[in-house]
């Protein structure tokens, strides 16, 4: 696929997530429907790639390897991104876990249950990002 | 003409016979001597008289007191008798003189001349009775000394040796006799005084008389010396009378030493209590230099406390004349205190009263101290086997319980049924062999510790109990007893057991939620490949109904793992008031077609007014949904005509909902909330229903627990939630107004 250089598509959406097939399948479903997207396969990746450049908006996991995890991400974001901070989906494999659930109580940012279906990915991304 | 002794003395009166008859012309003239009831006759000539009577007749006339001559006529010969007494000076009938003649008057002359021929005759009788008795007694003397034990010597000027009785001679293996003569000096051997004179018993001569006591190897003698003061120089005599008091010296020497190295007191008083005497024991018992200082009229103010008690004890021996282990308390001198026993006798006079006190006396102090020492140890020993929490025993090596503390009678165990009986009797039977077993250990000498067994509670009721025995020796160092612990730890291996439980579920937990995030990745890429095909129009019909069941398969996978995050789920999402009550009949509303139709009752029992509690009403419908579930599949399996019976009730701080069922029961209650712990057929379930209500309502701090109904069928299950407080309140509205 062709990234074409057009000045409305300028804007990518960045996802930060270390298992790599499900990094692949969000890409792929959200590159049918017209998305840029940047990946990042660690939270430091992602916070490297987001100091770097801007971003139409960020989907990250929670539980990440490594010394920054999602919520880590979704604190640095608003903090330093604030016009970023509704900007954000977040992706959870484990929703009992008591840090999890403490961040999702404690902010408005959505967050997707793995598994998830693609429709609903998309109509997460459309209605968070809007449409590409 | 002397008679000079008794041996001259018949001559002497047979000359006077003679004489009278020649001077006073008769024919026969005697002298009759009266000696007791004899008479001795001296006569001249020797003829009469003739017969035994005539000599009959004379010697009763001679015998006969008279004031003077007295003349009898004898016809046989036709002469007179003429009799005249010899009276001695004292008026004592000695003898009578007495002659035979023709003539019967006498003249005036004559009868001067029979008279003074009387008084001669007298005279000398008399003058031979005394010198006889005086030899007699002389002799006498000289045999009572010899009877005399004691050494007697007597010694002249010169110091010579002038008698010493037989004791002495035969002591020296000679006849008395031997030793006159000889130098005092030569007894020296026998003992000494130890002065520098001569003589060996002397000491000072100048004193009439002097006692002392001279000793020699092994004999000691008591001196006893008279001095006599001659009419000479040379008759001077000294007289030495030594008595061996060997014996009683050294009675008195052992008595003394006995006195003194005795470990006891001993003391003479008088009767008022002052010391008369005192041994060394006595003197170092009651810290005194010495018995002289002891002995002092001021110590027995001291020596008592108080004056009544000094009183008291005189008072008491006055009365009973002998007091047996009077225990008093003495001062001593240093003002400490001395605990005496002592056993006194009076020693009392002809009169009764009481002369002088001995007595014997003991320091009990050691004694005392040890005895309250040892009461101190014997009540504390008693506090705290009355007071410790666990029960104490003692077995004999049969096991018989001998002694139960206080302890075993309030948690309500009778004396009757525990002493004399066999504390394996309270065992559970099965039990029995390991009590059997230890009680065999600790009588070989070894110690049980812990020894965790069921038992039978006073009540009847199986308690837990934990166990240990120590075994008990006797001064052979034998076991001959067994000390038994027992310490009701039912409620302590509940909570253990608890504990136990909560942990492993709290393991299963992070482990599941482990699995869980780590099965959900590829899950998602499973489902979200899946629909992206789906979408791909030009996907053949064949392929396209393969994806649909991956679809299914990857949603029903989903939903374990969904169930499995529940289970682990660690806090409720939602914290608000719940009436647990509404929530029950809600539940049961939804299952109520169910169990008309396959003939269950239900059977509420709720506690009205119950508190709410705080969480997720939809959570806890799972739980109770779960339970009911579960209580129903039970009853299937059993064919039983069912019964639930739900009760709620507000234990203490809880909430408290029990359903009761008449099921099948639980095969393992113990693990029942185990995650995929189930026994229903495959396909029936996931197996994970109750370990969601587990994960439930552990979330909302509470319990559930399981356990099959005692005595009948099915199963009983509880849930605990806490009640709401008004704090708890107050802070879950400020946590969802937040």
């Amino acid at each position: 696929m062709t990234a074409t250089a057009t000045p409305r598509a300028a804007a990518a959406i960045l996802v930060i997530e270390d298992e790599p097939s499900v990094s692949a399948f969000v890409r792929a479903a959200l590159e049918r429907r017209g998305y840029k997207v940047v990946q990042a396969s660690s939270g430091a990746a992602g916070l490297q790639k987001l100091e770097a450049g801007s971003f139409a908006g960020v989907i990250s996991d929670i539980r990440m390897p490594g010394s920054i995890n999602g919520a880590d991400v979704h604190d640095w974001i608003r903090k330093n991104r604030p016009q970023m901070a509704s900007r954000i989906i977040l992706i959870s494999g484990d929703t009992a876990n008591s840090e999890t659930q403490q961040l999702l109580a404690s902010s408005p940012t959505p967050c997707l249950e793995k598994p998830f279906r693609v429709q609903k990915l998309i109509s997460m991304v459309e209605k968070t990002f809007g449409k590409p | 003409m002397e008679a000079a002794n008794s041996r001259v003395l018949p001559d002497f009166l047979r000359g006077f016979a003679e004489r009278a008859v020649k001077m006073l012309d008769a024919e026969w003239a005697g002298v009759g001597e009266i000696l007791g009831s004899r008479v001795e006759i001296y006569a001249r000539p020797a003829e009469f008289p003739a017969n035994e009577k005539e000599r009959e007749w004379l010697v009763q006339g001679l015998r006969q007191r008279r004031p003077g001559l007295e003349v009898l006529p004898l016809k046989r010969t036709g002469q007179h008798i003429a009799f005249y007494p010899i009276y001695a000076s004292d008026g004592e009938l000695m003898g009578t003189l007495c002659l035979a003649r023709k003539a019967s008057s006498f003249s005036r002359a004559e009868e001067k001349l029979l008279a003074a021929l009387a008084s001669h005759a007298a005279l000398s009788m008399e003058k031979v009775r005394r010198f006889s008795q005086l030899e007699r007694s002389k002799k006498q003397w000289v045999e009572d000394i010899d009877a005399i034990s004691d050494y007697i010597a007597v010694h002249d000027q010169a110091w010579k040796i002038v008698r010493t009785n037989r004791s002495l001679a035969t002591e020296l293996g000679i006849p008395p006799a031997a030793l006159v003569g000889e130098p005092i000096s030569s007894l020296r051997h026998i003992a000494e005084t130890g002065s520098a004179l001569p003589c060996p018993f002397c000491r000072d001569t100048r004193e009439a008389r002097e006692e002392y006591i001279a000793t020699s190897v092994g004999r000691t003698f008591l001196v006893s010396t008279s001095r006599t003061r001659g009419a000479t120089e040379e008759e001077s005599r000294t007289i030495h009378v030594l008595k061996d008091i060997t014996d009683r010296r050294e009675a008195e020497r052992r008595y003394r030493e006995l006195f003194d190295s005795i470990q006891e007191g001993l003391f003479f008083a008088t009767p008022e209590g002052q010391f008369l005497d005192v041994n060394d024991a006595l003197v170092r018992m009651l810290g005194y230099e010495s018995s002289e200082e002891l002995l002092r009229a001021d110590v027995s103010a001291h020596l008592y406390p108080t004056p009544a008690a000094k009183a008291r004890l005189v008072r008491a021996i006055a009365e009973r004349g002998a007091l047996r282990n009077y225990e008093e308390t003495l001062r001593k001198k240093d003002g400490g205190l001395l605990h005496t026993m002592q056993n006194i006798s009076a020693v009392r006079d002809a009169l009764g009263q009481v002369v002088q006190i001995r007595g014997l006396m003991l320091d009990v102090t050691e004694q005392k101290m040890f005895q309250s020492q040892l009461q101190r140890e014997r009540d504390f020993n008693q506090k705290i086997l009355n007071t410790t929490q666990s029960m104490i025993l003692v077995l004999d090596t049969a096991g018989l319980i001998s002694y139960a503390n206080r302890r075993c009678y309030e948690a309500g165990y009778r004396k009757d049924e525990l002493i004399g009986h066999r504390l394996v009797e309270w065992v559970e039977s099965s039990h029995r062999k390991d009590f059997d077993a230890a009680l065999q250990t600790t009588a070989h000498g070894q110690q049980v510790d812990n020894l965790e067994l069921r038992a039978r509670r006073a009540d009847g009721s199986l308690g837990h109990f934990s166990i240990s025995l120590s075994p008990m020796r006797d001064e052979a160092n034998q076991v001959n007893n067994v000390v038994v612990v027992m310490t009701d730890i039912t409620d302590a291996a509940l909570l253990q057991a608890k504990l136990a439980h909560a942990e492993k579920m709290a393991t299963i937990g992070r482990l599941v939620s482990g699995v869980a995030h780590e099965v959900n990745n590829p899950l998602a890429a499973i489902l979200g490949f899946t629909d992206l095909l789906l979408e791909n129009p030009d996907m053949p019909i064949a392929a396209r109904e393969d994806l649909q069941i991956i679809l299914q398969e990857t949603q029903r996978t989903k939903e374990i793992v969904q169930d499995l995050l529940s289970f682990a789920r660690q806090r409720p999402t939602q914290k608000e008031p719940v009436n647990v009550n509404a929530v029950l009949r809600q539940t049961i509303k939804l299952r109520s077609y169910d169990f008309s139709s396959h003939g269950v009752e239900v059977s509420e029992d709720f506690e009205a007014n119950l508190s709410p509690t705080l969480g997720d009403a939809q959570q806890l419908q799972q739980v109770f949904l779960n339970i009911l579930n579960n209580a129903y599949d039970a009853i299937q399996e059993s064919g039983n005509h069912g019964r639930i019976r739900i009760r709620t009730r507000r234990a203490e701080d809880d909430i408290e909902v029990a359903f009761m069922d008449n099921g099948t029961g639980v095969v393992d209650p113990e693990r029942i909330f185990d995650p995929f712990f189930t026994t229903k057929q495959a396909g029936k379930g996931t197996g994970l229903g109750l370990s969601i209500c587990y994960g439930i309502v552990r979330a909302h701090s509470g319990e559930i627990l399981c356990w099959n109904n005692e005595g009948e069928c099915g199963s009983t299950f509880v849930v605990r939630l806490p009640a709401a407080t008004e704090s708890s309140l107050a802070a879950a509205a400020k946590e969802a107004g937040r």
